[in-house]
């Protein structure tokens, strides 16, 4: 398979090289910033809610914990989507490939030391 | 599988610097010259791999919080008000590196440097009170030494500062070839990268802010 980045074309703006629709490029030009506006006050929308939650107690505390973690999830599918322009590319956005395997990484490193450790403390 | 550098006959699949690069209609300036847009697709790499080291931090984090030897736990030595503060600061920037942006791609360069110095100066902010807060923690006794907990945490919390820092550094550098050069493919790609890092750095922030500071809270 050949590398060559192609110059998007709009009129076969359905297609890629890549095959895959979700990785086609797109760009957004915006008359006023309103995605980043939007994008600022969900993102202080999803950080209030979490302190908010916190403090009340609203629930036991690993419910609690998974419901936090959950806003911070959304808060960065937030800064990937508005802010870090995910979705563009000169040709297929590849970026996205690696960034997915990397959280699942990410989130099976930090989910199985957790895992893996609570035997050790659990017979201390 | 063999590479097909340097053993095909046929040309290199990418083009090098040296041709000139050619400005597509409708597309950014940094993404219209090709090498600067593989330079992009390359800095998504250097954020994964940053990503990685975070997940490990994060993971001797989380496995180290229990023990606190005979120095205080995450309860009883965070504070929220502070951290909030920061996530405020971090929060804010990111929006002001996005505002940045935008006025780069409408070719604004005097306002694209506005809301940079902007950014940089929410960044110091945020840096000024972690870095308050840690000497606070010492003061009390609760330094890197003190506990497998402390020492997690500084290591966490200290490597995402240390990025902040550098990332002040690297814009300080990038405004001052802009200023010098103009807006082009290149300095528009590294007002880009950053703009890239930048957010990347709130996320970890995020998370930082939810699994240390609202999980001492929720524990």
């Amino acid at each position: 398979m050949r590398a060559e980045l192609q110059t998007p074309d709009p009129s076969r703006s359905t297609e890629t090289e890549a095959g895959f629709e979700f990785l086609n490029p797109h760009f957004a030009p915006e008359r006023f910033p309103w995605p980043q506006v939007w994008g600022y006050g969900g993102s202080l929308l999803l950080t209030g809610a979490a302190v908010y939650l916190v403090l009340l107690h609203v629930l036991p505390a690993a419910g609690l914990g998974a419901l936090v973690l959950a806003l911070a999830g959304g808060q960065a599918l937030l800064q990937l989507g508005v802010f870090m322009h995910i979705r563009e590319s000169r040709g297929p956005a590849w970026q996205i490939l690696p960034l997915g395997l990397s959280f699942v990484i990410a989130f099976a490193l930090v989910g199985m030391s957790i895992w893996i450790m609570t035997f050790k403390w659990g017979a201390s | 599988m063999s590479l097909p550098l340097g053993t095909s006959e046929e040309p290199l699949p990418i083009r090098f610097a040296d041709e000139p690069a050619h400005h597509l209609a409708g597309v950014p300036l940094e993404f219209a010259d090709e090498e600067q847009s593989l330079k992009i697709t390359g800095f998504w790499m250097v954020l994964v791999t940053d990503l990685l080291i975070f997940a490990s931090l994060f993971a001797s984090y989380a496995v180290y919080r229990p023990m606190v030897a005979a120095g205080p736990s995450g309860a009883q030595l965070f504070g929220l008000g502070s951290a909030i503060a920061e996530t405020l600061f971090l929060l804010t920037s990111s929006f002001t590196v996005g505002i940045a942006v935008w006025y780069m791609r409408r070719g604004n360069q005097r306002a694209m440097i506005g809301w940079i110095v902007l950014t940089l100066l929410l960044g110091a902010g945020f840096l000024g009170l972690e870095l308050h807060e840690f000497a606070v923690d010492i003061a009390r006794g609760a330094s890197w030494q003190t506990s497998a907990f402390l020492s997690s945490f500084f290591l966490l919390v200290s490597t995402h500062g240390a990025h902040v820092l550098f990332g002040i550094l690297w814009a300080v550098g990038i405004v001052v070839q802009v200023l010098r050069r103009g807006l082009n493919a290149v300095t528009a790609r590294k007002v880009y990268t950053f703009s890239l890092y930048w957010h990347f750095l709130d996320i970890i922030w995020v998370f930082i802010f939810t699994v240390v500071y609202l999980g001492a809270k929720i524990a």
